[in-house]
């Protein structure tokens, strides 16, 4: 699911300062499993904030509501009544659910009270690592199931470049080299030919925003 | 004129035959169709009608693909993927019950002499013994209803007592047809009573029970627009 | 079924007030429901889970929204922790449910959802 991180106290205080009426609306999907912007958060949240403020002897009013998902518009509805009283939403959900908050509200200032990280895995209890960068054409079944793109400092889609050291990448001997990590991997499947294939330059797809349509509905939409 | 009735007059037999086959048949139809045309008024308000988004390519959008024309679900798939598909012995026999439930009453010889001797007209009929039998297989699929009510824990676990008074209150009129048919009791008028009153009891019930499903059905599957609509649907809840 | 419910930590006049906001639905969708238990095959939690009667969709929303509108909203936090135990840990509202007769059955679990939110029951992630 999508990870994402809480942004710090101060980025949030100056981004609110000038309202009066704050409503912080969580998200019950993936925020909420990444412990970033569940009820719990929110509520967590609305406290700092108004101790915060409370000690610099500014008083705002800061309620919580937390709908199932803010990706899907019939979600954001159940706020349609009560949104008018406040003059600005603190979304806690990931980017896109701030998006689509922002564009159901547009005459209420929107902010985004968490930075949206990658699409990841759950690594432990509260800690979420990064594992796709939703390129758009996935190469997982040559690689191993390791991706180039995320895992591998410059994205190299044909092997390791020169700068891999004692099976680490040179930008940190803390971080493992990808590609030696993909052919350790290959290597012990007996796949060592899906590598050997030179593989065409990642058409980046994620440069421009993209629409995706399932099959059964492409007449519906593509006319 | 004495209109007076004497209580024997009023609960005996015969009373209750003509009345049941007189305003009572009046009462039940009105209750039907104006309750169900409430319960259809009171769905419809639930729709609305979206505006449909209509997208082309262009520089700066990407949209994915459409797939080439080898990759259409074939027939087979979509319906191997179906509730026909998934569960074909309960489609079969609901689909055959309900088929049956709707053209029986319709199509029997006998509805069809009371319809012409009431207004001089009626449809075409089915032969008798063709009605009777397919009568007895409406009964069957009742049975099967009632042993999956029983016999089958996941069934059993939602069940509730109307579940139960219900499916009897559809298969009633069917029995005691088929038993005034056969003629199996002496006391022809009580047989065909219980078959006249029944039915317009379920008749009164459609709009206010879980038979309304009979329209709901109908409207949610050809008109909103989903996963599993079939046709065009233009409207969402 | 007699024990005795301590109502007085849940807000019953609230459960109400969301309840009648979608009360034409809801109630139609209690009414049409036929209990014939064919939504259970497309529920991927019913078939992962042993084919478990109690993950099948119609039974999830009878004993969540039904249990609530049944009770009136008096419920008491046991009543709303094994609402929430229905709601949260056996459907994920994937909204791929099928309802032969139509009920849109991803609605009413995330009305049976946003009920036990404004009740301060919501799911625990953190729980170790």
């Amino acid at each position: 699911m999508v990870k994402a991180k809480r942004k710090p106290l101060e980025e949030i205080k100056t981004a609110i300062n000038g309202y009066e009426n704050i409503l912080t609306v969580g998200c019950g999907g993936c925020v909420s499993v990444c412990l970033a912007g569940g009820q719990k958060e929110v509520n967590a949240l609305n406290i700092e904030l108004d101790r915060s403020f409370k000690k610099e002897n500014i008083h705002k009013r800061f309620d919580g509501y937390t709908i199932e998902r803010q990706c899907n518009e019939e979600f954001i509805k159940e706020l349609e009544g009560n949104a008018d009283q406040y003059d600005c939403i603190l979304s806690m959900a990931c980017g896109a659910g701030v998006q689509n908050m922002a564009a159901y509200f547009p005459t209420i200032p929107v902010f985004p009270a968490v930075n949206t990280v990658s699409i990841g895995i759950d690594k432990a209890l509260g800690m979420y690592e990064e594992r796709c960068r939703a390129c758009g054409h996935c190469v997982l079944g040559y690689t191993g199931g390791i991706c180039p793109v995320t895992r591998c400092a410059k994205g190299l889609f044909n092997g390791p470049c020169g700068g891999t050291n004692n099976g680490y990448c040179e930008i940190s001997p803390e971080v493992p080299c990808a590609w030696q990590e993909i052919y350790n991997r290959l290597k012990a499947q007996n796949r060592l030919d899906d590598i050997l294939k030179i593989q065409p330059p990642m058409q980046w797809q994620n440069q421009t925003p993209r629409t995706i349509i399932q099959e059964p509905y492409e007449k519906r939409y593509l006319g | 004129m004495n209109y007076i009735m004497e209580f024997s007059t009023i609960f005996s037999w015969t009373f209750a035959y003509d009345f049941l086959k007189g305003p009572m048949v009046w009462v039940s139809f009105i209750v039907f169709i104006f309750g169900t045309l409430f319960q259809l008024f009171k769905i419809s308000s639930l729709m609305s009608k979206p505006e449909r988004i209509r997208l082309s390519a262009g520089p700066g959008k990407f949209i994915s693909p459409p797939p080439s024309p080898e990759n259409k679900k074939s027939w087979y798939l979509r319906f191997k993927l179906s509730i026909a598909g998934v569960n074909p012995f309960m489609t079969s026999v609901t689909a055959v019950f309900h088929v049956l439930l709707l053209i029986l009453p319709i199509f029997v010889l006998g509805h069809n002499i009371l319809l012409n001797n009431a207004f001089g007209i009626s449809m075409v009929s089915l032969p008798e013994n063709i009605s009777h039998r397919l009568t007895l297989v409406v009964i069957l699929c009742a049975l099967i209803f009632l042993y999956r009510r029983i016999l089958l824990y996941r069934v059993r676990l939602i069940t509730t007592f109307e579940d139960y008074l219900f499916l009897i209150l559809a298969a009633v009129p069917f029995i005691s047809g088929f038993l005034a048919y056969e003629q199996f009791f002496s006391n022809y008028k009580l047989v065909i009573g219980l078959h006249i009153l029944s039915g317009e009891l379920m008749l009164m019930t459609v709009p206010f029970t879980k038979f309304i499903h009979m329209i709901f059905m109908l409207i949610v599957r050809f008109k909103i627009d989903g996963e599993y609509s079939l046709g065009n649907g233009d409207r969402v809840w | 079924m007699f024990r005795k419910r301590n109502t007085a930590s849940v807000n019953s006049e609230e459960i109400r007030a969301i309840l009648d906001e979608k009360k034409t639905k809801m109630k139609l969708s209690l009414k049409a429901c036929a209990h014939c238990s064919l939504c259970a095959e497309s529920c991927f939690l019913f078939m992962s889970h042993d084919k478990n009667p109690k993950y099948m969709p119609s039974y999830k929303f009878l004993n969540s929204v039904g249990v609530l509108y049944k009770k009136k909203g008096n419920v008491d936090k046991l009543d709303l922790g094994e609402i929430r135990d229905i709601v949260w840990e056996r459907c994920v509202l994937c909204t791929r449910c099928y309802c032969p007769m139509g009920i849109d059955i991803p609605e009413m679990i995330a009305l049976a959802r946003r009920i036990c939110r404004s009740q301060g029951v919501y799911p625990q992630y953190d729980k170790e």
